[in-house]
């Protein structure tokens, strides 16, 4: 059952709709306090986060931070099972527990979602042409020669060559790499204001993954749109984002520039993933093992990461770190950084 | 020393019915040669249906070649299923990137472990018992996951397991076949340090299957890179990342996002590699090479020497 808490957490009132900041660009999605649980066992822990008109945001993580829970929750695709509370607003809608119908005009409309494997997210018995007017008829109203020639301007605009004669190819006679250009024409049908890009080349080869995230950043600049690439390579991420959050147990425990994020991490989670990174040019260095696993059930007492951080005090076990800002549009959630013990 | 040497490997399969007109073939390695020294890695790269996985088997023997041959530690590899073979199959392990379809998920851990000592009939269940907790312990399992089953266990601890299973008769060759593919960043950085680790402690030779070049640099002393079924370089690690001459060695290479960096090289390759039932004539490589000329559409380049410790088969770069 899908309930709804009205207790916010102190970002809410910093939110445009709350009157405050509303001089600055409004943001195309803004999540505050989003908790989701499945049963007992909690999964986010709060998050806030927003998301900027025309900006590229990334979501880096371990599987199992949360990365994807949270647009799922966002729009609605998690199963009954899972309870969520918190607030995603996108202008004046909140997303979390609006209705059924409310959502179907936002999901594919506002915002669109294209996942890690494409072949699985098309239907194998239609013809990719239908699958693209299906979303063209739905959200922007076009049927019949005016609906092709608009699916044909979108497997253009994704780099399909021949796209005319590709109407009628049927997901299994494309590459996997063409199946994630249909997937991205579909989502672009409803002209979204925000692309939800889960982990979108974990299943491609190496150049064809290059290749589409290329695509993803140029439709991006071009359209305006806002786009959420969530990724477990911060390179990649790196490559096409403008600003990265860092998501660790349920939160986000950093978030900056990627320039920022990549020279100066503050997070010891932060440093310890692009330590794990192979290096791609220079000497081999040994890579930084994270020991341990994330917390499975409940969070620990203190900082979620303290039991793997080689940098935790005494303190970091009892006691949770508040989200800190070190700087402009850079936020750690680290509690030696707030004792200035850390360096 | 050398310990295993393909020769001019070839292996095709065949597609569809004998009994309609003539028979097409999948080429899926066509002429390949490489070594693996003794204590030292040779890398595989390149994309899906490059012939890597095909080359991995067909050095152990699990896949007989159509032409040229297998030499480890010098001999020819015994046939496939011979008394011999099975005897030498001690010598040589596979890791896969599944390693859930890889265990056998009604037994436990040690059990796992202890089975390729059975086997191959090493030790008595004593000492196997004592042998299994020295693996456990060396790829950083405790004694208490010898008594868990595999769904119990979280991906990186499977290939763990994995690897523990493959170390357990001291083999001397470890073909790799995307270890660690499956795995998060975090997890992939735990095992390619456990596994040069241990190459450093037991002195085995790897042959590391992978598409990710970053994490192939990393291990590797030599790299070969593969293009539909055959090799189109191969070099020192460092030398094929950072002066790669082969044109698409060059897009691979700059298709690899870097850090801090990102795509700033990027080169742009046309077109997805078409597939190995349907081999271009001439170069492989030639619809997609910004390099192509005429001379590359007829006739197929050979792997001949560029510098000292590299091969490269392009009919351009050469001149």
């Amino acid at each position: 059952m899908l309930h709804k808490s009205f207790q916010n957490s102190a970002g809410a009132a910093l939110l445009p709709a709350h009157g405050i900041g509303a001089s600055a660009t409004k943001p195309a999605i803004s999540i505050a306090g989003l908790r989701v649980a499945f049963g007992d066992v909690p999964v986010l822990h709060g998050v806030d986060l927003a998301v900027n008109k025309g900006e590229a945001l990334g979501i880096v993580g371990e599987s199992g931070c949360g990365k994807s829970v949270t647009w799922r929750a966002v729009l609605g695709l998690l199963p009954k099972s899972a309870e969520i509370r918190g607030e995603a607003r996108i202008g004046d809608l909140d997303l979390v527990g609006a209705r059924q119908s409310v959502l179907d005009r936002v999901r594919g409309g506002r915002i669109a979602m294209i996942f890690q494997d494409p072949a699985s997210a098309l239907n194998p018995v239609h013809r990719i042409g239908a699958q693209i007017t299906e979303a063209l008829r739905l959200h922007r109203g076009l049927s019949g020669a005016a609906a092709r020639a608009q699916a044909c301007r979108l497997l253009d605009q994704v780099g399909i060559a021949a796209a005319a004669s590709r109407l009628n190819a049927y997901p299994h006679e494309l590459s996997g790499g063409q199946n994630q250009r249909v997937m991205i024409a579909i989502a672009l049908a409803g002209r979204p204001e925000l692309l939800i890009a889960d982990e979108p080349t974990t299943a491609l080869d190496a150049t064809v993954q290059a290749q589409i995230l290329l695509l993803l950043k140029d439709i991006q600049r071009d359209t305006g749109m806002a786009l959420v690439m969530i990724s477990h390579d911060l390179a990649a991420v790196a490559a096409i984002c403008d600003r990265a959050c860092v998501m660790y147990a349920g939160q986000i425990v950093e978030t900056a520039p990627k320039h920022t994020l990549l020279t100066a991490p503050e997070h010891p989670y932060t440093r310890d993933l692009i330590g794990a990174i192979p290096p791609s040019h220079g000497p081999r260095m040994r890579l930084t093992a994270i020991a341990g696993a994330p917390p499975q059930r409940n969070l620990p007492p203190g900082c979620a990461y303290a039991p793997r951080c080689r940098h935790a005090i005494a303190v970091c076990r009892t006691s949770r770190p508040e989200p800190r800002q070190v700087a402009a549009r850079h936020s750690v959630r680290c509690l030696r950084l707030d004792a200035g013990t850390y360096q | 020393m050398t310990l295993l040497r393909l020769n001019n490997i070839t292996r095709r399969f065949p597609l569809g019915s004998p009994l309609y007109g003539p028979r097409k073939y999948l080429v899926a390695v066509d002429g390949v040669s490489l070594d693996v020294e003794m204590g030292r890695t040779t890398g595989i790269v390149g994309e899906s249906g490059c012939g890597k996985s095909t080359t991995g088997r067909i050095a152990l023997g699990l896949e007989p070649p159509d032409s040229g041959g297998v030499l480890f530690q010098g001999f020819p590899l015994p046939r496939i299923d011979s008394k011999k073979w099975r005897a030498q199959r001690r010598q040589m392990q596979l890791v896969f990137q599944d390693t859930l379809a890889a265990l056998d998920r009604r037994m436990t851990v040690s059990a796992l472990i202890a089975e390729p000592l059975a086997i191959h009939g090493i030790g008595d269940p004593a000492s196997r018992e004592q042998r299994v907790a020295e693996l456990l312990h060396g790829v950083g399992l405790g004694e208490d996951h010898g008594r868990l089953y595999p769904h119990q266990l979280s991906g990186g601890q499977r290939q763990r397991v994995v690897l523990a299973r493959a170390l357990a008769p001291k083999p001397s060759l470890l073909v790799c076949d995307e270890p660690v593919s499956a795995l998060d960043l975090s997890v992939q950085a735990q095992i390619v340090n456990l596994l040069m680790d241990l190459q450093q402690e037991l002195g085995i030779g790897l042959l590391f299957i992978s598409h990710d070049l970053r994490v192939v640099r990393h291990v590797s002393d030599r790299i070969v890179v593969m293009y539909l079924g055959r090799v189109v370089e191969q070099g020192r690690a460092d030398a094929i990342i950072d002066q790669p001459a082969h044109p698409y060695t060059q897009a691979l290479v700059s298709a690899m996002p870097r850090l801090p960096g990102g795509f700033d090289h990027y080169v742009a390759l046309p077109g997805e590699p078409p597939s190995p039932t349907d081999r271009p004539c001439g170069c492989p490589f030639h619809p997609r090479c910004p390099l192509a000329r005429d001379v590359c559409r007829q006739s197929l380049p050979e792997l001949l020497p560029l510098g000292p410790e590299r091969q490269v088969a392009c009919h351009v770069v050469r001149h």
